[in-house]
């Protein structure tokens, strides 16, 4: 075990260091998954098994707290480290997922098996097939050798379905752990191209200079209900998105500079609009992307789904009043790049650099820690994803279970404010979670439907 | 939020995911909900200005005035006057002059208006608990009912002008809807003429007393389908990118009943709209552009109630207003707004034939039968009409008074100098008001008043010694009527946004929207008030820069906008040009050619956005600003605290009515605003 131990330490620690090769350490990880449609000939044991990694210390289905944090403290990125250790935040461990499908959307990773190789990026920057086509689906470098084919595929593909709908619950806390903030929300995807799932694909004629549709609203508290922006992203990724609000107080639909992205959109909130999904803006608005590191990570990529709840709500615990973390599942991911880049379009942004983990399986952001302009630690962001399977209980997206994000913390390193947030079944006003639902569009994404989310 | 449904969907949630149905089929609004909100609110100013709102009996500017008056020979008496009044053999008929010749010996008095009308001291102009109520039914994702409940209570802790204290005076007030002018003041309820005589209320979906309100912002039925939007039912619509210049955003008159518009300057005019009954049609065209049709049962623009806390009709008048007795209720407003966005460029283009909300006013039959009140002018003038009426004037003054525009009572205007001050305040013309309050009522002139010569000399002195000759006839004061009428208008309207791009971060990401809206043959109030309104086209131009900048990387990006509005004929509240600039000493106002004004206003969130500082300011180029500091904190716990502070300095250079501020020079207050929502 040591000797595999070294191992892949070695290994990480080389391709780190030329931050140029591909992922797995046995063998090449996507050429394993082509051929298994798993991971488990790319990784040694303890990559594949807390247990083993761990000595027998840590196993699935224990808790993981301040108490035995230390056995593990290296997966950890350092904010959820010292939140386990100082502020009674605990996870419980899942075993590792080898299942590459359980991982992502059924047809984005059948997309991403089948368009591998017919990526390159234009003159521009911008994703491209082999022909110079906008991206035909799936994510465009799955053997991703730098950081800036990690941050274009995430970016190119948010939640990683045509069209998405979440119905969301966010919740801001302060220091002291009061829930000083609730809000109902929604949140509308939808991709003009790179379709896999809805017709026609993989481009909606008339919209190809668009990468994405985007919306959020607020349904709840009064003071902010029928907040809504909505966001036109074009394909240029040097391009900032058109942005359009609804404010209530201007009860009309007016258009807004865009290029503001570090703001909250509602009191209370640690969270911004860059920070979706770990890129929230632009490619290009960032540079200087980087891999700074590789290795095992414990983060929440599976049993996100709280299907024993009618509304899909998650359990809270930890912090000074017992509800500043959501209850979390982990499980152990082989191979984790991390990866930082610059928000080198805005000056004076309060975010020096950004720090992302991604998952090789699936090249998906895992952990996400921004610096201020002092490079100290400003703010943190881990997610949880996850089938929606659990026993015989499971919410379709077509032939297969739905996969997607189950909540999100974000938390302010510097004054311990949390933002939570989680994706549940239904919200105010019959808002419900869909997916590759084409009245997506004319319902949540369009500046008619803006008006009608709008309060009236 | 309170969620109150019959929720098939999420009782059968988990069930349906068990029988495997997909996220999709299962629909998004596939069942009824039920959600209920709302927020309830205490408002409150604090003063830090002794001046009191001129337009109200207890701030009459004149209250501590006093004014030496002097009677003057009408130059039209007939002989028989003459003759009546000792002076048949001192002069002839006709040689009397003008209003400037002879005055009469021993009809001099002086007056002082608070002898009659007590003056008020307040520390507060408004404060008020709120409540607002949203209920939302979702059908399906198709249909929605939307009902919202507004709901105010004033405990009128006001220290206020009762008109029964006066009841004994001269004759009391005795004209105009009763619950407006005779008694304490009434806050909220909004009475017009009812065509029989009496009056009542000017909105079918409100419900007021003096200290209370109840109406409904939000009152329809919404019907989506793809593309299309229907609503139908009482709602607001805003168009237009402009805030507060109203030069694309004429669907909806406004309710200036409550804070008037001295609330924070960037909630525009969300709570001020007033809702109209509509059937608004939004929909979808290809090429980036909506389409936004309305039609709607018209609904004027309400003012705050006689000596009310920002009232700006001066209560010297008495307002009759002709919203149902003119069939005006009848009538309907529609138009049609066309909107595109094309990335960095937009335009957008308004149609609407509309009944102008604001209305305009006109010298009208008092209606009130008093004769002069006036201990010997007035016995005479009485005696002597009495000897002589005209045919259709009645047999006494006070029949001829009630089909002239005056009312003998108190509280009215005492002094030709209050006449020609408060002419000047509300941009009319004193000496032409005055003529035209003769030239157009036969009984007035049996009265013997009479026009004067604008063009003479003396033109000041002839109006005023007319003026204070018939105010000491009345006994003291005598209260003007003017009719509120409504008149049907075009607006036409383009615009254009352009957003900048450049490596320059401040001139980056600037939005710029230009307006113009153009109303051919608009009616305006005749400064004279005659029934002859004017009628004129007007240009309205406005610009407005929007802009997000960081200024410093540990606090979010701060909002920053500057607008200029230029109008041709009328200023921001709709009122001609022509009538600013005149004074107490001046009563033929030279006008001014336009209206300009700036605003410059900064929206600063803190992080987290807990606290919010903003700046709003707005500067009349012909001297007057008005500024609001104030500051947002959003504690949680469903609570937001919201203060600011208006300063308002219509006096910053040359003649106050030459600009639109001063006109709520007393209004400089600090408003506190305490929220809980649920």
């Amino acid at each position: 075990m040591a000797i595999r131990t070294r191992m892949h330490r070695r290994h990480f620690l080389a391709n780190t260091a030329r931050a140029v090769a591909g992922a797995g350490v046995l063998m090449p990880l996507w050429k394993v998954i082509a051929a298994d449609g798993d991971i488990t000939r790319a990784y040694p044991d303890e990559l594949l098994s807390i247990e083993a990694y761990t000595k027998g210390r840590i196993k699935p289905g224990d808790t993981i707290d301040a108490s035995n944090v230390e056995h593990v403290a290296d997966l950890f990125e350092p904010v959820a480290l010292e939140q386990i250790r100082e502020m009674g935040r605990r996870v419980r461990i899942a075993p590792t997922t080898t299942d590459i499908m359980r991982l992502s959307p059924w047809e984005y990773m059948e997309a991403t098996l089948r368009n591998r190789g017919r990526a390159r990026f234009n003159d521009k920057g911008n994703v491209v097939t082999d022909d110079g086509s906008p991206w035909i689906g799936g994510h465009p470098f799955p053997d991703a050798r730098t950081a800036l084919e990690l941050f274009a595929g995430l970016t190119l593909s948010w939640g990683r379905h045509d069209a998405s709908l979440y119905a969301i619950k966010q919740f801001s806390l302060s220091p002291e752990g009061d829930v000083q903030y609730s809000y109902e929300a929604g949140w509308a995807e939808l991709a003009p191209v790179g379709r896999l799932v809805l017709d026609p694909k993989p481009y909606w004629p008339g919209h190809e200079d668009y990468l994405r549709y985007q919306s959020v609203f607020f349904l709840s508290p009064e003071s902010e209900r029928g907040t809504s922006f909505l966001n036109l992203w074009y394909y240029d990724q040097n391009e900032f998105p058109e942005l359009y609000g609804y404010l209530p107080h201007f009860r009309r639909i007016r258009q807004f500079p865009t290029n503001q992205r570090f703001e909250p959109l509602v009191p209370g909130s640690t969270l911004y609009l860059s920070d979706a999904w770990a890129a929230g803006d632009p490619l290009h608005t960032w540079g200087n992307y980087r891999v700074v590191g590789r290795g095992p990570l414990l983060a929440g990529v599976s049993n996100g789904w709280n299907a024993e709840h009618p509304n899909w709500e998650h359990g809270t615990h930890g912090g000074p009043q017992g509800n500043t973390f959501w209850d979390t599942t982990v499980e152990l991911v082989p191979e984790a790049i991390i990866c930082e880049a610059e928000p080198v379009a805005f000056s004076r942004a309060p975010v020096s650099k950004k720090r992302v983990w991604f998952d090789t399986r699936n090249m998906m952001p895992i952990a996400m820690v921004s610096y201020d302009r002092d490079g100290k630690v400003f703010r943190s962001f881990d997610g949880s994803y996850s089938l929606y399977e659990s026993g015989d209980k499971r919410f379709m997206d077509g032939d297969h279970p739905y996969w997607s994000w189950t909540h999100v913390h974000a938390f302010d390193a510097q004054t311990r404010r949390m933002t939570r947030l989680e994706q549940v079944r239904q919200g105010p006003g019959g808002l419900a979670t869909s997916v590759n639902d084409e009245r997506i569009y004319e319902r949540y994404l369009t500046r008619n439907s803006l008006m009608r989310l709008g309060r009236a | 939020m309170i969620r109150t449904k019959a929720l098939p969907m999420l009782a059968t949630g988990v069930v349906a995911t068990v029988l495997a149905g997909p996220a999709a089929a299962q629909g998004m609004f596939d069942d009824v909900s039920v959600d209920f909100s709302g927020l309830i609110r205490a408002e409150g100013t604090y003063r830090t200005t002794d001046e009191e709102n001129p337009s109200n009996q207890g701030g009459n500017i004149f209250n501590d005035q006093t004014i030496t008056r002097q009677a003057f020979a009408p130059p039209n008496l007939t002989q028989t006057q003459l003759d009546n009044l000792g002076l048949g053999g001192l002069i002839n008929v006709g040689e009397v002059g003008t209003w400037n010749t002879l005055p009469l010996p021993g009809f001099r008095d002086q007056v002082r208006r608070g002898d009659a009308i007590p003056s008020v001291d307040n520390d507060s102009n408004y404060t008020v608990f709120r409540a607002e109520a949203q209920m939302d039914i979702n059908i399906g994702f198709n249909w929605r009912v939307i009902a919202r409940a507004r709901a105010l209570f004033d405990p009128t802790i006001y220290d206020e002008f009762d008109a029964g204290d006066v009841a004994n005076v001269q004759t009391g007030i005795s004209g105009g809807p009763p619950r407006l002018y005779q008694g304490l003041p009434n806050y909220f309820e909004y009475r017009v003429e009812d065509g029989n005589g009496g009056y009542e209320n000017g909105n079918d979906l409100e419900f007021t007393g003096d200290d209370y309100f109840v109406d409904f912002p939000a009152l329809l039925v919404e019907y989506t389908d793809g593309p299309l939007t229907v609503r139908v039912g009482n709602q607001q619509i805003a168009w237009g990118q402009a805030i507060f210049f109203r030069v694309l955003d004429v669907p909806n008159g406004l309710d200036l009943r409550r804070h008037s518009i001295l609330d924070r300057a960037l909630e525009e005019f969300s709570d001020k709209r007033v809702p109209m009954l509509s059937a608004r049609v939004t929909y979808q065209l290809p090429f980036n552009i909506v389409s936004d049709a309305y039609i709607g049962r018209f609904q004027p623009t309400v003012f705050g109630n006689p000596n009310t806390g920002y009232n700006v009709i001066p209560t010297q008048f008495t307002v009759q207003d002709m919203f149902k007795s003119g069939d005006y209720d009848n009538e309907f407003s529609y138009g049609l707004r066309l909107k595109g966005d094309y990335g960095q460029w937009g335009w957008q283009a308004i149609a609407v034939r509309r009944w102008n909300p604001d209305g305009t006013f006109r010298w009208t039959s008092s209606n009130v039968e008093q004769s002069l009140d006036g201990a010997l002018l007035g016995q005479t003038v009485n005696a002597a009409y009495a000897l002589n009426p005209l045919e259709g004037c009645g047999s006494t003054t006070g029949a001829a008074l009630s089909e002239t525009a005056f009312e003998v009572a108190p509280g009215g205007v005492y002094t030709a100098e209050e006449w020609f001050n408060y002419a000047a305040q509300v941009r009319l013309s004193g000496v032409e008001g005055l003529n035209a309050s003769i030239a157009e009522f036969p009984c007035a002139q049996a009265l013997n008043a009479s026009v004067v010569d604008p063009a003479d000399d003396d033109v000041m002195a002839q109006a005023s010694n007319q003026l204070n000759t018939f105010f000491m006839a009345a006994g003291g004061s005598l209260r003007g009527h003017i009719a509120r009428e409504y008149h049907q208008e075009n607006v036409f309207g383009l615009g254009v946004s352009y957003v900048t791009e450049s490596d320059n971060d401040f001139l980056n990401q600037l939005i710029f929207n230009l307006e113009v809206s153009y109303q051919p043959d608009r009616t305006f109030t005749n400064i004279n008030l005659s029934r002859e309104y004017l009628v004129e086209d007007e240009w309205s131009a406005a610009l407005v820069v929007d802009k997000w900048h960081r200024f410093f990387s540990g606090f979010p990006g701060t909002y920053i906008v500057a607008q200029a509005l230029w109008k041709n004929k009328s200023d921001l509240v709709g009122r001609h040009l022509s009538g600013y600039g005149a004074s107490q000493d001046n009563g033929l106002p030279p006008g001014i050619s336009n209206a300009t004004y700036l605003v410059a206003g900064f929206l600063q969130p803190f992080p987290n956005k807990i606290w919010e500082v903003e700046f709003a300011a707005l500067y009349d180029v012909q001297g007057g600003v008005f500024m609001q500091p104030g500051v947002r904190w959003n504690p949680g716990y469903d609570l937001t605290v919201e203060g600011f502070y208006n300063y308002v300095n219509g006096d910053i250079g040359g003649n106050p009515n030459d600009n639109l501020i001063s006109t709520l020079n007393f209004a400089e207050e600090f408003s506190l605003r305490i929220t809980y929502q649920f």
